[in-house]
């Protein structure tokens, strides 16, 4: 089996970041569930919490390519 | 921007120079640019936006603005017809009444007037009718009395010839068959005329 | 990596790995030159990011050109982006103040993000721009240089330094906040913001090679049974090229709001 190790790397990564977005929408979609008016403001920083989240899995997928 | 300093970079790099392409940039990790990619996208980025910058924004922002003057022109042009049509109504309704106050009026005068046609009319009837029952009372009042008078010449010649007839005594002296003619008329005129005293 | 590479041309991709049995797609597959060499090739990417720039300028004055009160079809379509990016990202995350100035960088990055994220998807081109780093790059560092300079500007070069840390800290922990928040501002947030893009296109695009090569390769190589399977391998590409569509329009939504607010951050007074 040939390979890269650094892709397992990628991959253990993407764990955490996977989690915490869908925590970021959980939370997202409970609070439009309780206040429907409130989705215009959550909506935004339901977002800059998912590009935060997904930084992390950025910086895996780079890191992957850098050390192979 | 050179990555000389990392070491693995330029390992790959220089790994992947075989490649079957025969060009050294092809094996180059994804994460690093093409430098003729990288001013190739900022030129034609810079050209977008310089198109977007001049021609597309100000050319919708005119249109923005020119709708929010129409919608505005257009509110104002409503408020004008509005405004119009209020004053048409109040117009209609102002005629409207003067038009109801108007039949009123005649409603009223016609009433007025009937009333006092008929009140005429009664008033013509009652004098009519009162002159005629007038009339009729006079006729009848001077029949009366000249039955009366007629009846009384009559009654009392009638009386004085039955009387000179029965008693057999003259009583055309003047006076006194005047008292006797009067004497029984008041007592005939009374009720208590002794009839029985005449039978006997 | 020691995968074999493919040829460059994604026409005859099984034609060096013939006999070898099957080969993923690798990174190489993006790379594909029309003429020169080195830095300075000319590759396809190139010419897609191009036509896209002509067919966007083109279709946006022809279509805004008459900017009628009562918008045609095309100009309600160009009106509902705009309105989008004006209304929805600037006017909300920067304040009503300032945003206008942003509108236009902000409504060409949407548009030229979106349409060359769609042409990953479209047949006859079917190559997402955005999976080449470099013209994520590009765009960040038009993004990067306006807000910094937005922000210089507007607070003065000293104060917009400082303004970067939150204040009323114990001492301590400045220690570890400054960096961090230096880190923040002039490291991590133009790469994230690049490599999310490039990230998402290059992993997407890769996804469908490998269920359209993978089916190719089954459907050319295997015995009937794989010649079956492949039907999968083909019906999961079409699911995931329905899938890609929403992540190119989702990835030019992200770009944008990002953009729109780290300039915000840039210019907005507290910290």
């Amino acid at each position: 089996m040939e390979g890269n190790i650094a892709i397992l790397g990628y991959g253990l990564s993407a764990i955490g970041p996977g989690i915490g977005i869908g925590l970021i929408f959980a939370a997202f979609i409970n609070g439009v569930a309780r206040q429907p008016e409130a989705r215009g403001m959550l909506q935004g920083i339901a977002i800059l919490g998912f590009a935060l989240a997904e930084a992390l899995a950025i910086f895996g997928l780079v890191l992957a390519f850098v050390f192979r | 921007m050179h990555l000389t300093g990392l070491a693995p970079l330029v390992g790959l790099v220089a790994e992947t120079e075989g490649t079957p392409g025969g060009d050294p940039v092809a094996g180059r990790m994804p994460i690093l640019p093409l430098y003729g990619e990288l001013i190739f996208g900022l030129i034609a980025f810079g050209i977008l936006y310089f198109v977007i910058a001049k021609k597309v924004v100000p050319n919708l922002e005119k249109a923005y603005a020119a709708r929010a003057a129409a919608i505005e022109g257009g509110m104002a042009q409503a408020e004008e017809a509005q405004a119009a049509a209020e004053a048409a109504k109040a117009q209609y309704e102002a005629q409207l009444k003067e038009a109801r106050t108007e039949a009123t009026q005649i409603r009223e005068d016609a009433r007025v007037q009937g009333s006092a046609i008929v009140a005429e009319m009664r008033g013509q009837a009652q004098a009519e009718a009162t002159r005629i029952t007038e009339a009729a009372h006079r006729q009848i009042e001077a029949e009366r009395s000249q039955a009366a008078t007629q009846l009384r010449g009559e009654v009392g010649r009638l009386s004085t010839d039955l009387a000179s007839k029965i008693v057999g005594e003259s009583l055309h002296d003047q006076a006194r068959q005047t008292g006797i003619v009067d004497r029984f008329l008041a007592e005939l005129e009374s009720g208590n005329l002794t009839a029985q005293k005449v039978d006997s | 990596m020691s995968l074999h590479l493919l040829g460059t041309s994604l026409v005859a991709p099984m034609a060096s790995g013939e006999g070898e049995g099957f080969h993923a797609p690798t990174p190489e597959e993006f790379y594909w030159p029309i003429f020169g060499s080195g830095d300075w090739t000319f590759t396809r990417p190139m010419a897609v990011f191009g036509l896209s720039v002509i067919l966007i300028s083109w279709a946006l004055i022809a279509l805004t050109k008459k900017a009628a009160i009562v918008p045609g079809k095309g100009q309600w379509l160009v009106e509902q982006a705009y309105d989008f990016v004006r209304n929805g990202l600037a006017r909300d995350i920067i304040g009503s103040k300032e945003f206008l100035r942003f509108v236009p960088l902000l409504f060409s990055l949407f548009v030229v993000i979106l349409v060359n994220n769609l042409f990953g998807i479209i047949p006859p081109i079917q190559y997402p721009t955005m999976s080449r780093i470099a013209f994520p790059i590009a765009l960040t560092l038009v993004v990067y240089v306006v807000y910094h300079i937005a922000g210089m500007r507007k607070k003065g070069v000293g104060h917009y330094l400082t303004g970067m840390i939150p204040k009323g800290l114990p001492k301590p922990i400045y220690v570890l906040m400054i960096p961090l928040e230096y880190a923040q501002f002039f490291l991590i947030r133009p790469l994230t913001l690049a490599l999310r893009l490039f990230g998402n296109m290059f992993a997407g695009h890769m996804l469908l090679l490998l269920f359209v090569m993978g089916g190719e390769y089954m459907l050319l190589h295997g015995g009937i049974g794989l010649k079956i399977t492949s039907i999968g391998s083909f019906a999961m590409a079409l699911i995931f090229t329905a899938f890609e569509a929403l992540i190119q329009f989702l990835q030019a939504y992200i770009f944008t709001l990002l953009a729109a607010t780290y300039i915000s951050d840039a210019i907005s007074e507290e910290h």
